[in-house]
């Protein structure tokens, strides 16, 4: 089933166009990864998927709905957003910023009612801050500050979470702290998880439904079996990957890779540089 | 959700200030050009004082107090929704053009106008309100980007430069103007708080009656505007609307107040940042005490003002930018 789709989506700035007549599925209650190289428009497309930025052709809907004609406050409802890097909460407690994701659920001068308190209460516990409740956010370490995030995207109560590059500036253990807490969420409360991932291995591990995108269009969608393949990195990465199994989750993983030979881009920086030299004879 | 230490210290504060307020507004009463000594002041409120103790008391001090109190109020609560919206703590109603477009329109009017000037003392309000509201509405469309929406960064740039272009173009109007008439423009560019009278009062009072609930209301609104726009958005706050609506709010609040007082600035920028320092970044919180502050410093540079040099004093406006221009300086040194 799917609630959520793209069609013919456009999004650009200025005279630039970064998607191109993009059509995307994400099936419900699974988690997708997007994935691509630098610039190939994944964050933008999760961007236009949430309001963010808005379309200059074509349509997101949800729920059989053009999101741009939705009201902003029900849509976030329905569906939590989690920025890349957000900024400082300066001065706030932990259990204040977590608040905020109530916002939505909220009228008047927004006083907490007792079913705000326990969702918040949840959120910090699942994502393991309980114990920083009411700390300063600033005080807390990068992997703590970003499960605080999740908590407040948490509190927000929807059932689709998107998520842009939440593991980077984290180390490895954080990651798998954050994507295992992610598909804890999945699994066990069937929210539907979108996600912005630069860790190939980490997207195959954990994704139910990849999208790979190159120059703003999709290369190709589908489980990881179907991605991971040495043609489709190659074709989107450029490179000429060796695609093993993990021995420990049996799913396809890049064990190692090169530069693609003989591809025009990789090209210019392989060919050596003669100097110019002129000998007349 | 807000630890209730910083409530209690929060309402403590909001005390001690209302508390200065009236300790201020009792000691002004009794200074002055003509003075009424401090035992006269109850029973003269109470309705048994001479003819001159009332003249005195009701017909220029009192209403000079309320209205000091009420501008100094209104630019604060006009800089703590600036600095809110634009996600900059040097925001102040004055960067947005606001004085120098009242100023403009004072300006024009007084040195243009056919008919005396005097018997059109009440005009000047509206007259200096529409010349900020005309030029916040300018600013705005330079400002607006029709894709990219109202960007903060833009409106306080676009907004210093017209400042600075009004300003220029003011001393060109004044530079061929007579003597006399430039007295009064000189006076009300430097905040002489000249509009003295109840029915300034009356002009003023309902701006705030309806904005610092208005505001306070908006409150949480301006917490999420403080995080980032994807956050607020992600919350569902729709944040180009309510830029726009507060940024009217702020403009209203601030034209009003410097319609009747002349170009007050700082007060705007000084206590907002010092209502932060002492409750922290919330806006329900910090709010109030910063109101409270910005009408107790106008009043406390007001009666100090007038005391200074008799019998004219030293504009409010004056007073205010000296103690504001070492605060400025010394927030500016603190950042570095």
């Amino acid at each position: 089933m799917v609630r959520l789709y793209t069609e013919n989506l456009k999004i650009g700035y200025g005279e630039r166009l970064i998607v191109k007549n993009l059509n995307a599925e994400i099936p419900d209650k699974k988690i997708t990864t997007i994935i691509g190289p630098n610039g190939c428009g994944k964050s933008t497309l999760l961007k236009a998927m949430t309001r963010i930025i808005s379309q200059q052709a074509g349509t997101v809907v949800l729920d059989g709905r053009d999101i741009s004609k939705e009201h902003t406050k029900l849509l976030a409802k329905k569906m939590a957003i989690l920025p890349q890097s957000p900024e400082s909460a300066s001065g706030l407690t932990v259990a204040e910023l977590v608040s905020y994701g109530r916002f939505p659920h909220q009228q008047g001068f927004g006083r907490l009612s007792k079913k705000d308190m326990d969702v918040i209460d949840w959120a910090l516990d699942v994502t393991g801050t309980f114990d920083y409740k009411f700390l300063p956010v600033d005080s807390l370490s990068g992997g703590q500050r970003q499960r605080v995030w999740i908590a407040m995207a948490l509190a927000q109560e929807t059932e689709i979470i998107f998520l842009d590059e939440p593991t980077t500036y984290l180390d490895m253990a954080h990651q798998l702290e954050v994507l295992e807490l992610l598909q804890k969420l999945n699994l066990e409360q069937g929210r539907t998880i979108i996600m912005v991932l630069h860790d190939l291995n980490q997207a195959a591990r954990f994704a139910d439904y990849i999208i790979a995108m190159k120059d703003g269009q999709v290369i190709k969608a589908g489980d990881c079996e179907a991605v991971m393949t040495h043609d489709v990195l190659k074709k989107v990465f450029h490179i000429d990957a060796q695609i093993g199994r993990d021995p420990r989750t049996n799913k396809p993983m890049c064990i190692t890779y090169n530069l693609l030979r003989g591809d025009k881009r990789n090209e210019k920086a392989a060919t050596p540089i003669y100097p110019a030299v002129s000998v007349n004879y | 959700m807000i630890p209730s230490t910083l409530l209690r210290k929060q309402r403590l504060i909001f005390g001690s200030l209302l508390g200065l307020i009236l300790l201020t507004i009792i000691i002004g009463f009794g200074i002055g050009y003509s003075t009424v000594s401090y035992n006269r002041i109850i029973p003269t409120l109470l309705g048994h004082g001479t003819f001159k103790e009332e003249f005195v008391l009701f017909s220029i001090r009192l209403p000079r107090i309320i209205i000091t109190i009420l501008a100094g109020m209104a630019l604060a609560l006009s800089g703590s929704i600036l600095q809110g919206i634009t996600r900059n703590d040097l925001a102040d109603p004055g960067i947005i053009g606001i004085n120098s477009g009242a100023g403009v329109a004072v300006a024009v009017f007084f040195l243009y106008a056919p008919i005396e000037p005097g018997s059109l003392v009440y005009m000047i309000p509206l007259l200096a309100f529409v010349g900020a509201l005309l030029t916040v509405l300018l600013i705005y469309l330079f400002a607006y980007d029709r894709k990219a929406g109202l960007q903060p960064v833009r409106l306080v740039l676009v907004g210093i430069g017209f400042s600075f272009a009004l300003s220029g173009l003011m001393i060109v109007l004044i530079s061929s103007a007579e003597q006399t008439k430039v007295d009064f423009i000189a006076k009300w560019l430097a905040g002489n708080i000249w509009g003295t009278d109840w029915p300034f009062i009356w002009a003023l009072l309902p701006w705030l009656i309806i904005l610092i609930p208005f505001t306070l209301y908006k409150a949480n609104r301006l917490n999420l505007l403080g995080l980032s726009e994807p956050v607020s958005i992600g919350v569902g706050v729709s944040v180009e609307k309510e830029r726009i609506v507060l940024l009217m709010a702020a403009v209203a609040l601030a034209a009003s107040a410097v319609s009747v007082t002349g170009g007050i600035a700082f007060i705007g920028l000084m206590a907002p940042h010092m209502a932060k320092a002492l409750v922290g970044p919330r806006n329900q919180l910090f709010i109030p005490i910063a109101i409270l502050l910005g009408g107790w410093l106008l009043l406390f540079a007001d009666t100090i003002g007038r005391n200074l040099i008799q019998p004219d004093g030293i504009p409010a406006g004056i007073m205010v930018a000296i103690i504001g221009a070492p605060y400025f300086m010394y927030l500016l040194l603190r950042k570095m």
